[in-house]
C-alpha cells in the first residue's frame, strides 16, 4: 500500500490558454479514502487521469509511495481503475474479465484463479462467473468492474464516478458496499464524484475543486461547518446554504447584520472578529444553513435578537423533514429545514429565529469566510 | 516529442529549435502540403518549420532560425521516415505485418482504394473472409510507445490468438480480428440484428481502447468497422477508419472511440467549403456568442445524444428536469430556435457541429 503525493501539478492542453488543473498540491495518506468533488469541468477527472497515467502531467511531480511516476506507464504504476464507463470486455465472461489483467502480467494460473474467486466471493458475484457482460444487470456489471480492479491488489484504487450509471437505490447500496470494501482492503483510494452526498458519506477527506484549483481539502465535518469560501459553502450541503447580502452595523455596543427583512444581532465572539478585521459598516454576505433557521417556539423565545419574519411561498414535506421556501428576506428565496410534523403551510407569515452562532460571514469581494481566514 | 530527441535535432542542426503546435490550416496557408508527414519542412519567414507529428486539425512543428537547403530538407525528411527498430524486426510475423502495412500505406498514398493484396505479401493467405477491422491511433512520446511485440501480445490476449496486428504509419495500427468474435459475444441471441452487431462492435472497440490506454496511457483513438474481406477491401477500410477518427476528433473533441456509422452527418458537413460554413453559421446564429458557453454546448450535445429525450438528458447531466427545460428555453429565447421541435433540432444540431469546427480554433 502507498500514499500519493502531488507537488505543484499543472495540466495544460495544447492550444488552450488556461490550465485545466493549476498548482495542485496534495498529500494523500496511505489507506486514506480521498474524494475529489466539484462541478463538471473543475478538473477533478483530469487530476485523476494524471494520477492514472492516462494524461501527461504538464508540470509538477507525482509520487506514488516514494517513487516519482510522471514518466511511468499506467501498467507499471501499480494502480487499478474503475471508471464511469466501465467497459467490460463483451466477448469475455465475468471470470475472464476479472482475470484478464493478471493474465496479461503472466500470473500463474492457480494464483489468478485464487484471486478471481476471492474477489468474486467478496463482491458476491461467484454465481455470475460464467456469464457474459450482456447477461448482467447494471449493478452486477459495476461489481464485476470493481472485481477487475480488486484482483490486481494494487497500491492505489482510482475511481471516476463509478456509480453514476446506476439508479438512485442501487447507488446508495453500492456506496455503502464500496466504503466497506475499501475499509476491509485497507488500500488508498482516490474517488471522483460530482455528487456531494457521495463525497460526504464516503470520504475520509474531501477535496473541493473549481476551475482547476483546490478550494478546500478537509474532512467532511470541517468542510460542512468551516467552509473557507462562498463556493465551498454553497457546494457542500443540500439544500444549499442560504446567502444574504447585507451590512454590518454597530448598534448600542453590539454588531448587527441588516438586510431586506432582516435585522439580527451577531454574537459577541463573532462580533469581535468582525470588528478587529474592520468589517463594521461594510457590505458582507451572511451564510445560513437551512437547518439553522428555527421555527420551534422555545428557540424563538430564547433568541430575541435573531428573529426574522417571512412568508412561506412553497413547502416541500419529505415526511421526516420539510423545506420552507421563504420570501421577504434578501433578494432570493431562503430555505429553512424544519421538522416534518411542522404545521406551517404555504401563504402563511411566520416568525423564525436564526442560530447566529452557526452563521458564516463572507467578504463580498474576496468571497472568503471571514471567520476561517487567517 | 521527447526532450532527448529535441536535443538530438538541435545538435544535428547546430541551432536552437522551438516546439510548437499550429493549426493544420496555418500550415497549408503557408504553402505546406495537406496531411503532411513527419519530417516535411517549409521555409517560413525567419527560418524553417519542420513537421514533427500531424494529427487531424493540429500539427506539432519545430521552428528553427536556419534556412535549410533543398538537400538538407530532403535528408531531414528521410531521417524522420526511418522508424525506430524497423531494421531489427523481432519476429517473422512482425516482418510480414510490416510488409503488409507498408503496402497499405503505399496504396493509400496513391489513392488505390480498391487494390487487392498481391501474392508477394505473405500474410495474404491469413486474410480470410470476415475479419473485424480496428484502427488504433496513439499519440505518445516514442519512449512510452509499446513495441510491436508487447502490443501484439496484449491484443492477442485480449481478442484471440489469430488476431493480426499491422503497423501502418507512425503510432497507427490496424488490427484484424476474426468475426467469430461477434458470435461468441452475442452467444445468448443467435439472430443478432444489424443494430445489435454495431453495439457489440462499439463495445469491443471501447474495451480495446480501455485496455490499450490502461496499459500504456497517453492519448489513444480507436475506430472499428463492420466485418470485411481484407483481401479485397483492406485499403478502403483503412481509409474509412482513418477518416472516421479524423472526423471524430474534429467534431467530437474528447471522444476517443469513433464509429463510422455515427459520423455520416459530420462527413457531409466536412465536405462543405469553409467560407460557406462560416456564412451559414453567421446567418443562423442570432447571438454569435451563444455556443461560446460550454454549458450550452454540453447541454445540447447531451440532448442530441439522448435522442432529444428531456428526462434522459437531465439524468445524464445530473441536473433536474426543470433546470434542463429552463436551459432549453433560454436557447430558444436567445437563438430563436426551439430544439424540442424536430426542424429546429436539425438546424441546431448542424449549427453546433459547424460551430465547433469554424469557431473553435
Amino acid at each position: 500500500m502507498a500514499g500519493v503525493r502531488l507537488e505543484h501539478v499543472f495540466k495544460k492542453y495544447p492550444g488552450s490558454d488556461k490550465a485545466s488543473v493549476t498548482d495542485f498540491n496534495l498529500d494523500i495518506q496511505d489507506k486514506e479514502f480521498l474524494v475529489l468533488v466539484g462541478p463538471s469541468g473543475c478538473g477533478k477527472s483530469t487530476t485523476l487521469r494524471m494520477i492514472a497515467g492516462l494524461e501527461e502531467i504538464s508540470e509538477g511531480k507525482l509520487y506514488i509511495g516514494d517513487r516519482v511516476v510522471n514518466d511511468v506507464a499506467p501498467k507499471d504504476r501499480d494502480i487499478a481503475m474503475v471508471f464511469q464507463s466501465y467497459a467490460l470486455y463483451p466477448h469475455m465472461n465475468v471470470y475472464q474479465n476479472m482475470a484478464f489483467g493478471l493474465k496479461l502480467r503472466k500470473f500463474r494460473k492457480d494464483e489468478i484463479d485464487r484471486r478471481v474467486r476471492e474477489a468474486a466471493r467478496t463482491l458476491e458475484i461467484e454465481h455470475l462467473l460464467d456469464r457474459k457482460p450482456k447477461a448482467l444487470s447494471g449493478g452486477q456489471r459495476q461489481r464485476v468492474a470493481l472485481g477487475r480492479a480488486i484482483v490486481r491488489e494494487p497500491q492505489v484504487f482510482l475511481m471516476d464516478e463509478p456509480l453514476s450509471n446506476l439508479d438512485a437505490k442501487l447507488r446508495t447500496q453500492m456506496r455503502a458496499n464500496i466504503s466497506k470494501l475499501m475499509k476491509r482492503l485497507e488500500t488508498t483510494c482516490i474517488y471522483v464524484t460530482h455528487d456531494q452526498t457521495e463525497a460526504m458519506t464516503m470520504g475520509d477527506r474531501i477535496v473541493v475543486m473549481k476551475d482547476g484549483l483546490i478550494q478546500q481539502a478537509a474532512t467532511p465535518e470541517v468542510l460542512y461547518n468551516h467552509p473557507v469560501n462562498l463556493f465551498v459553502a454553497g457546494f457542500i450541503g443540500a439544500p444549499a446554504m442560504n446567502f444574504l447580502t447585507g451590512q454590518l452595523v454597530e448598534d448600542g455596543g453590539s454588531v448587527r447584520f441588516r438586510a431586506t427583512g432582516i435585522n439580527v444581532e451577531v454574537p459577541q465572539g463573532k462580533a469581535s472578529v468582525l470588528r478587529s478585521k474592520g468589517y463594521i459598516g461594510r457590505e458582507v454576505i451572511m451564510g445560513v444553513r437551512p437547518e439553522d433557521i428555527h421555527e420551534e417556539p422555545v428557540f424563538i423565545e430564547a433568541s430575541p435578537n435573531s428573529i426574522i419574519n417571512a412568508s412561506i411561498e412553497v413547502t416541500e414535506n419529505l415526511g421526516h423533514e420539510a423545506f420552507l421556501y421563504l420570501t421577504g428576506l434578501g433578494k432570493d428565496n431562503v430555505i429553512a429545514r424544519v421538522d416534518g410534523r411542522s404545521t406551517l403551510r404555504e401563504g402563511q407569515n411566520v416568525k423564525l429565529a436564526l442560530d447566529m452562532n452557526k452563521v458564516h460571514i463572507f467578504d463580498k469581494d474576496t468571497e472568503l469566510n471571514v471567520f476561517e481566514a487567517e | 516529442m521527447q526532450n532527448s530527441k529535441l536535443q538530438q535535432l538541435e545538435s544535428l542542426l547546430g541551432a536552437a529549435v522551438e516546439l510548437r503546435t499550429v493549426p493544420a490550416s496555418e500550415w497549408e496557408k503557408a504553402g505546406g502540403t495537406p496531411d503532411p508527414e513527419a519530417g516535411e519542412t517549409l521555409p517560413v519567414p525567419g527560418g524553417t518549420r519542420i513537421v514533427i507529428r500531424a494529427s487531424g486539425t493540429e500539427i506539432q512543428v519545430c521552428d528553427t532560425e536556419l534556412a535549410l537547403t533543398e538537400l538538407e530538407r530532403k535528408m531531414l525528411h528521410l531521417l524522420f521516415q526511418q522508424k525506430p527498430g524497423r531494421a531489427a524486426a523481432a519476429t517473422d510475423m512482425e516482418r510480414q505485418a510490416r510488409k503488409l502495412g507498408d503496402w497499405i500505406v503505399q496504396c493509400s498514398a496513391n489513392g488505390e482504394w480498391r487494390a487487392e493484396i498481391p501474392d508477394r505479401i505473405e500474410l495474404r493467405s491469413r486474410l480470410f473472409d470476415g475479419m473485424i477491422p480496428f484502427l488504433l491511433l496513439r499519440e505518445q512520446a516514442d519512449d512510452k510507445e509499446p513495441s510491436y511485440g508487447d502490443l501484439e501480445k496484449a491484443v492477442r490476449s485480449f481478442i484471440t490468438e489469430d488476431t493480426l496486428l499491422i503497423p501502418l504509419r507512425e503510432h497507427e495500427w490496424l488490427i484484424l480480428a476474426p468475426d467469430r468474435l461477434l458470435a461468441e459475444t452475442d452467444a445468448l441471441e443467435e439472430d443478432g440484428e444489424s443494430g445489435e452487431e454495431k453495439a457489440i462492435l462499439a463495445s469491443l472497440a471501447s474495451g480495446l481502447h480501455q485496455m490499450v490506454s490502461g496499459e500504456w496511457g497517453g492519448e489513444c483513438h480507436a475506430a472499428v468497422g463492420e466485418p470485411i474481406d481484407p483481401s479485397e477491401s483492406i485499403v478502403h477500410t483503412v481509409y474509412i477508419l482513418r477518416e472516421t477518427i479524423q472526423l471524430g476528433r474534429k467534431f467530437h473533441v474528447g471522444m476517443q472511440v469513433h464509429l463510422p456509422w455515427l459520423v455520416h452527418l459530420e462527413r457531409l458537413l466536412n465536405g462543405i467549403p469553409e467560407s460557406v460554413r462560416n456564412r451559414f453559421v453567421e446567418e443562423m446564429v442570432g447571438r454569435p456568442d451563444l455556443f461560446n458557453d460550454p454549458e450550452t454546448v454540453s447541454t445540447l450535445d447531451a440532448f442530441f445524444s439522448m435522442d432529444c429525450n428531456v428526462s434522459e438528458t437531465a439524468k445524464k447531466l445530473f441536473i433536474h428536469r426543470n433546470t434542463l427545460l429552463y436551459r432549453l428555453d433560454k436557447i430558444k429565447q436567445e437563438a430563436g430556435l426551439d430544439v424540442r421541435s424536430f426542424n429546429d433540432a436539425v438546424l441546431v444540431r448542424i449549427l453546433l457541429l459547424l460551430y465547433k469546427v469554424t469557431k473553435r480554433k
